[in-house]
């Protein structure tokens, strides 16, 4: 029996926030990934007409979208790298060039550079749709690699720095036997967020006459005015693979982390 | 190079920190084998002065000479005066991703193109010095705070300096793990090494320094040999200091 008069507050013992390997949680990865996968089974067996056709109309564009991904990521890196570096250079010169080109590619939206840089290429000389793609793609995520580059340098204790510098290595060697190789474990993760944000957005390039897997979709949408069935696929597609993706990246991140703990 | 001409020589050294004067026109000169102990009350100055001497830290005005080589003199390139003058700093700083063999190694491998078999065997050597050879293969994470500033100074001792300089190597350790690092620092006193020690430890300024060096606000007060400094200090503000770090806990 409460006793009167007196109002009891009931503070938990538990984590404010729930952690992961809470048992009360529900993993949705799990949820989305059985769903996503139920689904592109169930459906094609159910009605192999369209889904099935879909499906076997679509896989030439999964291709076409890892590569587009995969050679923009590590062009992206590359450029990235240097501007992350060029933002924290003492060079005024340089860390102006580095600066204007985060501030200018951020301003713009991706859609836009895509078609800006395809056409303004295409001004000049005559490259591949593929190509153009990933030269607009790596463009404007190299700026954002940039950001999570020289946040990841930033994130080293400048002791680590006076350490190197006190034994004789010059500011290079810092940077490439010290500061790097340390920085890579806060880099790779947001890397690996950036690689399927990546992925997502190369959907754009479907517009640029590249095959990719949604213009493999339309292509056959507008053949067969399948349109809700075709994106239903897509879209099962595009989330099955960034869930496996995530999935490895989560896997990655716990490994690196693991490294720290030893 | 004459054998008594200063391995160290400061001359009129000036620094800012924006408009804040950390020093002030400070000159002093340090022999070869000499064991200097710089005191003062925090903020007057002392780590930064050492931190000149390697030039982790510039100056805006004055000379600073190493082994007769001019630190800001036209082509003398810093990066190989600094080989030669080691650094233990106060919160050890080992790179946490090498073991402690690799850091160790790094610099005499990356920066005298020293063999790797060479480097690991002078490294097993200093870190048998230090009491930390059973310790080669752990990463610095895994190790206490005294035996990381072990490696440290094994780390600096890997490049054989002819300098070592010490920005207050004990501060950060908790107080048991103290005397472990003092007794590794007095072992290479011993061995005749020049050292320039920024510390609140009084013990081995007594014990090891032959000059202690007082400071306070960003000037050289009173440069003295320890028996003097510790027993006869001569400025008013040295008197002070010893009064107030040598006075029993009255509670």
């Amino acid at each position: 029996m409460p006793e009167p008069g007196i109002t009891k507050i009931d503070v938990g013992d538990g984590a404010a926030i729930p952690t992961p390997d809470d048992k009360g949680l529900v993993s949705a990865w799990w949820i989305a990934l059985t769903g996503a996968v139920v689904l592109l089974v169930l459906l094609p067996w159910l009605k192999p007409d369209p889904y099935l056709n879909i499906l076997r109309f679509v896989p030439d564009g999964i291709v076409v979208t890892f590569q587009v991904t995969v050679f923009s990521i590590t062009l992206a890196i590359v450029i990235g790298l240097l501007t992350g570096l060029g933002r924290i250079s003492r060079n005024r010169f340089v860390n102006l060039a580095a600066s204007l080109y985060v501030e200018v590619v951020r301003g713009i939206p991706l859609l836009v550079q895509l078609f800006y840089i395809y056409y303004a290429l295409g001004r000049f000389v005559r490259v591949p749709d593929m190509l153009a793609a990933v030269i607009a793609m790596a463009f404007c995520y190299g700026a954002y690699m940039g950001e999570v580059f020289r946040a990841g340098i930033k994130s080293i204790d400048h002791g680590q720095t006076e350490a190197a510098l006190s034994l004789g290595f010059n500011q290079r060697q810092t940077m490439a036997y010290v500061i790097l190789p340390q920085a890579w474990r806060t880099i790779l993760p947001p890397v690996g967020n950036e690689f399927i944000a990546l992925l997502k957005d190369t959907s754009l390039v479907s517009i640029l006459a590249v095959a990719d897997i949604l213009r493999r979709g339309r292509e056959y949408a507008s053949e067969s005015f399948n349109y809700f069935e075709t994106y239903t696929m897509i879209a099962l597609i595009y989330l099955l693979i960034t869930l496996i993706l995530s999935k490895l990246i989560s896997i990655m991140e716990h490994r690196l982390s693991h490294y720290e703990r030893r | 190079m004459n054998a008594a001409d200063p391995i160290i020589r400061l001359h009129r050294i000036t620094k800012f920190f924006g408009t804040f004067k950390a020093l002030s026109e400070v000159s002093l000169e340090i022999k070869a084998g000499e064991k200097v102990v710089v005191l003062g009350p925090s903020g007057s100055g002392k780590s930064t002065l050492l931190r000149t001497i390697n030039r982790l830290e510039s100056i805006d005005a004055g000379t600073i000479v190493i082994d007769g080589r001019n630190l800001y003199g036209d082509g003398e390139d810093i990066n190989r005066i600094r080989m030669e003058v080691g650094m233990v700093f106060q919160s050890f700083n080992l790179f946490r991703h090498k073991t402690v063999l690799e850091n160790l190694t790094l610099a005499p491998i990356k920066l005298k193109k020293m063999g790797r078999e060479q480097a690991e065997s002078l490294a097993l050597s200093l870190l048998d010095k230090v009491g930390m050879r059973d310790r080669a293969g752990h990463y610095p994470i895994q190790l206490s705070g005294g035996q990381q500033q072990r490696v440290a100074i094994a780390r600096a001792l890997a490049m054989e300096p002819k300098i070592m300089l010490f920005d207050e190597p004990t501060s950060a350790l908790d107080p048991e793990m103290i005397n472990e690092v003092l007794e590794v620092m007095v072992a290479l006193a011993r061995e005749g090494m020049t050292m320039v020690v920024v510390t609140h430890e009084m013990g081995f300024a007594r014990e090891v320094a032959d000059t202690v060096v007082f400071m306070d606000g960003g000037a050289i007060v009173e440069v003295a040999d320890p028996l003097s400094f510790f027993t006869n200090p001569q400025n008013p503000r040295s008197q002070l200091f010893l009064k107030q770090i040598l006075a029993p806990a009255t509670r």
